[in-house]
């Protein structure tokens, strides 16, 4: 925006054939950018005989909810349909291991963000490079850990696990919402007889909120996806999450497309419409202390 | 890794201390000491329980992880709970097997690709949102939203069914393009498949990329490119020397975020290959450790196969860290 404005003053022919191309590419790009997600709920809403046919259809000529219907009462090998134990287990796993994360992040973002606390930049730097350890080549040890301590087919295991992984980002990203709060504000609130951590709760938090959802959101995206963990450590199938729910689908003879596709949808849905509100303070957190200016 | 040079930290000063600096060379006072270790302590207090948690379920992980890759583990030892020191004979075995070289060179031509093609990508339509109309750059945020909201294993799922060799729509609409793509296998040769992991794994990635550029271009102040017009500098000339050198801090970090993310990329590809990633000739390490420790059941090879891909990121990404902790963007300091 600010790019044109400068330029605004040259209304030549050229910078309008220009504007134009710009615009062909970003709808390109747009296009190319959601189709798969288009395609995927297109799939889910058609029949089977539309999805294994030679030419596909690009809209659900013949619209149904069969896919859905089946997918969620998609049996396992014991007979047991667990779409909605698996939907409640990843709810409440998901959902506390965020919170868990979130007020942890917070208060380390303060405490490194308003403090010259000694080792800051060292935690910084090790937290950094904690997310280099590839999460699959974890998974042995942190088994070996939990089942020393009688957490394996235990929710608490999982939610910790899932706070710890997703932890480092939180604390990247909450950082920078906290630098971007002026401390004169906590200061006048203690002048105001407000102690250091009443300070924080009253003042800082709610001034952060956007920025707790936006990494809270990031984390249950994380936690939500992931598959390798819960498949090592929840042996149990009355313990399992949807991820491991979705993977049923291509055990079976062949690959249901069609099933897997509404799968897909029902997986992706609530993350995505969670994600649409809230995005935009992802992204003001992210640069916020990042950028001089 | 540990204790790189971080001159801005003095012990124990809160910004808000008005105090003069405490005196932390030579002749400190035991009373002063004891006012710096009580200031310390309320942030202490703050950070201890992410210390422990991140100390509990990662850094003690992290040591176990290294101290298998110097011992003998399988099943047996497993389950026997045996500790059988091995020596260095995971990584001689690692080095003397001449897969290894094949495959750190494609790990990093793979990274490389990706990271790449992301950045570039990213800041191309960073540059783009900011020279089409407000309607437009609304829609194309949202589409890449989407994009981004979808779950990496969904989203990997439904690029198999979209490339699918039989009822693909890929496959028809380069037909329909007049190409013979009829039933072509996209997943038959190595090079293909990395090349739709590739696209899968920027799909995925470009928009966090392009929406934090975007963001960052947005607090380059107005005036710097208005002072740069009336010197008649060229649109080239201003982005590489006023909007670079201000967004350059964003940079860096989306870069190596990206290398991190991108280096340990295992949903796509296992999603991708459906299990079978040894139809990449050469398996990015990341995942090819994970097949040594889970389907040959050797956990020591497969730890010492991580160890050394830590050490590549930590060796390739080194460079930026200490970049950025130079520019203060890693030290605990409060900006002004």
């Amino acid at each position: 925006m600010t790019q044109t404005t400068v330029m605004a003053g040259t209304h030549t022919s050229r910078y309008r054939a220009m504007t134009w191309l710009w615009r062909a590419i970003a709808i390109v790009f747009g296009a190319v950018t959601i189709f798969p997600v288009y395609w995927m709920v297109n799939s889910a809403f058609e029949p089977n005989s539309e999805i294994t046919s030679l030419t596909p259809s690009f809209f659900p000529v013949h619209f149904t909810l069969h896919n859905f219907v089946s997918a969620v009462n998609q049996t396992s090998g014991t007979g047991k349909a667990y779409f909605w134990t698996d939907a409640r287990n990843s709810l409440v796993v998901v959902t506390s291991a965020v919170l868990i994360t979130v007020v942890l992040g917070f208060l380390a973002a303060a405490a490194i963000s308003r403090f010259r606390l000694r080792g800051a930049a060292v935690f910084l730097v090790l937290i950094l490079v904690v997310q280099m350890v590839p999460g699959t080549a974890l998974i042995i040890p942190t088994f070996l850990l939990l089942n020393n301590l009688h957490l394996t087919n235990n929710y608490l295991g999982l939610i910790l696990v899932y706070a710890a992984a997703t932890l480092p980002f939180t604390i990247w990203v909450l950082r920078g919402f906290v630098r971007g709060v002026p401390i004169e504000l906590e200061e006048a609130g203690q002048v105001d007889g407000l102690t250091r951590l009443g300070a924080f709760i009253r003042i800082l938090l709610p001034l952060v909120l956007p920025g707790l959802i936006a990494a809270g959101i990031f984390a249950f995206i994380t936690a939500w996806n992931d598959f390798l963990v819960v498949d090592v450590i929840m042996q149990s199938n009355n313990h399992q999450t949807l991820p491991v729910w979705l993977y049923s689908f291509t055990t079976n003879t062949g690959t249901n497309y069609a099933g897997l596709m509404a799968g897909c949808t029902m997986m992706a849905l609530p993350v995505v419409i969670f994600f649409l509100f809230v995005q935009r303070k992802i992204v003001s957190g992210f640069t916020a202390g990042s950028v001089k200016g | 890794m540990a204790a790189p040079t971080v001159p801005k930290l003095g012990p124990g000063t809160t910004r808000r201390d008005t105090s003069p600096a405490p005196t932390h060379s030579r002749g400190v006072k035991p009373r002063s000491w004891r006012r710096s270790a009580r200031r310390q302590l309320f942030p202490i207090l703050l950070i201890l329980p992410a210390v422990g948690l991140l100390g509990f379920l990662l850094g003690y992980p992290i040591g176990r992880l290294f101290a298998t890759s110097f011992q003998n583990l399988g099943l047996l030892q497993l389950f026997s709970h045996k500790v059988q020191w091995d020596g260095l004979a995971n990584y001689r075995a690692l080095f003397s097997s001449g897969d290894l070289g094949t495959s750190v060179v494609q790990t990093v031509v793979f990274v490389l690709a990706c990271v790449g093609l992301t950045m570039l990508i990213g800041t191309g339509v960073a540059l783009l949102l900011g020279r089409i109309g407000t309607v437009l750059r609304l829609v194309v945020s949202v589409c890449m939203l989407f994009a981004w909201a979808m779950p990496t294993s969904a989203a990997a799922i439904v690029w198999t069914w979209l490339f699918s060799s039989q009822y693909g729509v890929v496959n028809y609409m380069l037909s329909s393009l007049g190409f013979h793509y009829g039933s072509h296998n996209w997943f038959g040769s190595g090079i293909s498949a990395y090349a739709i992991i590739t696209a899968n794994i920027v799909w995925g990635a470009v928009p966090f990329v392009a929406l934090t550029m975007y963001s960052a271009f947005m607090l380059v102040p107005r005036d710097l490119f208005e002072a740069a017009a009336i010197d008649g500098a060229s649109p080239v000339v201003v982005f590489r020397r006023v909007t670079m050198p201000i967004v350059r801090p964003i940079f860096v970090l989306l870069t190596v975020l990206s290398i991190i993310w991108d280096a340990n990329v295992f949903n796509q590809v296992w999603y991708l290959t459906q299990g079978n990633a040894q139809l990449l000739n050469v398996i990015p390490l990341g995942v090819w450790q994970y097949i040594e420790a889970f389907s040959s059941q050797q956990y020591g090879l497969g730890a010492a196969t991580a160890v050394i891909m830590i050490l590549l990121l930590v060796a390739v990404t080194g460079y930026y860290i200490r970049i950025m902790v130079r520019t203060g963007e890693v030290s605990g300091k409060v900006r002004a």
